[in-house]
């Protein structure tokens, strides 16, 4: 919560005349927050989605719903937190609707198979896209924007167990695509 | 025996769950535990230091239009509400004349006839539910537009108050018309993105 109340000062330090304006419905308030937010709410959602052209969708579709209820942000939580929230929601949603096949086993295989002949590491970026999707969800929402297991499983619709074993079997995945292993 | 990384994960979590303190005093005493342990903590610091992405384009122009196709079709429903009190005191007004005057005038039932379509026109927009569409730019760019032209028709179609009787029925068959015809455009440019889209 205070990580998120120091981020809205600093993406926003006119906050205030900024929300008073949007929930004025002024077009010129609506895009300081959209300029604001646009790279951490994009960044979210490049992170949980497959393809940036997903992430692009969802960041549009996140906005177009920070406009629409503005009027409901209180204004006794952080901001940051809020649109965090809506942006999650709708990048999970869009996972879900989109249905991806989950490439997780088969990468697996690949990936040891590649590992015993070439000693291949991948870097964290590729090894985090390599993720599926809902396990990288899973260790963005956690290990990085700090939402805890019992966040993450109402957001998914799953039980906090789930959120916790994906992100336990995410985690032993990387480290082995990392080559982290050798080092044990 | 070594920590499973589920027992390394849940080391992390605030909060003594069961198994953690049996676990921890375990990691007090084994190297390849409290390694593994580190570079959990280490991975995650790199992810958090991951580069910063940025959208390939600007996505706030079809933020901004969608806003004002939302906006308009608020305006638009709220119009048609009048609209249909308009085509109701129309209706009322001819019929009082037609008892007043047997002959048949073919302006005002031409004009309700236009009203009644661009109800019928209005109420299909609204079945397709624009304001809950992503539209691409180009599409978006075009329904402002077609809302634009339509809200300038809206405006004219007010000012025809102020003229005398005859010369408003002919202007107000005329623009009730126009926005009809811009209203079909209207459905057609939703219809066509789509059909493109699979929607």
């Amino acid at each position: 919560m205070l990580k998120a109340l120091a981020m809205d000062s600093y993406l926003l330090a006119d906050a205030k005349t900024v929300l008073a304006q949007a929930k004025a419905g002024d077009p010129a308030g609506f895009e300081a927050l959209y300029r604001a937010f646009e790279i951490p709410v994009y960044n979210l959602c490049r992170r949980i989605c497959r393809t940036a052209e997903d992430a692009e969708d969802v960041l549009q579709e996140t906005f177009l719903e920070i406009c629409r209820s503005i009027g409901q942000y209180r204004e006794d939580g952080s901001l940051w937190g809020w649109i965090r929230s809506i942006a999650a929601s709708k990048a999970l949603m869009r996972l879900r609707r989109n249905k991806y096949r989950d490439t997780d086993e088969l990468n697996d295989e690949v990936v040891a198979h590649r590992r015993e002949d070439t000693h291949l590491r991948m870097d964290l970026e590729a090894a985090l896209e390599r993720l599926s999707e809902t396990s990288r969800a899973v260790v963005w929402l956690h290990d990085v924007e700090g939402y805890t297991h019992e966040e993450i499983a109402v957001m998914m619709g799953k039980t906090p167990s789930f959120s916790k074993s994906q992100l336990a079997r995410a985690h032993a995945r990387l480290r082995r695509w990392l080559g982290e292993e050798v080092a044990a | 025996m070594h920590l499973s990384m589920e027992q390394l994960v849940a080391l992390r979590e605030p909060g003594a769950e069961p198994g953690t303190q049996t676990a921890r005093s375990h990691l007090d005493e084994c190297e390849t535990c409290r390694a593994e342990f580190d570079r959990l903590h280490q991975r995650i610091a790199r992810l958090k230091a991951l580069p910063s992405l940025r959208p390939t384009r600007d996505r706030w122009p079809e933020v901004r239009a969608q806003i004002g196709v939302e906006r308009r079709a608020r305006r638009l429903r709220r119009f048609g509400l009048v609209g249909l009190a308009a085509a109701a005191s129309v209706a009322m007004v001819v019929g009082v004349r037609n008892l007043r005057q047997p002959h048949t005038d073919a302006v005002p039932a031409e004009l309700s006839e236009a009203m009644a379509r661009s109800q019928a026109l209005e109420a299909a927009i609204d079945r397709y539910h624009p304001e809950s569409r992503v539209l691409d730019g180009r599409t978006a760019r075009i329904a402002q537009e077609l809302e634009d032209r339509i809200a300038t028709v809206d405006r004219e179609l007010q000012m025809t108050d102020l003229m005398d009787s005859g010369r408003r029925e002919t202007q107000e068959l005329d623009l009730w018309r126009e926005r009809v015809g811009l209203l079909d455009a209207l459905v057609d440019v939703h219809l066509t993105r789509a059909s493109t889209a699979g929607l």
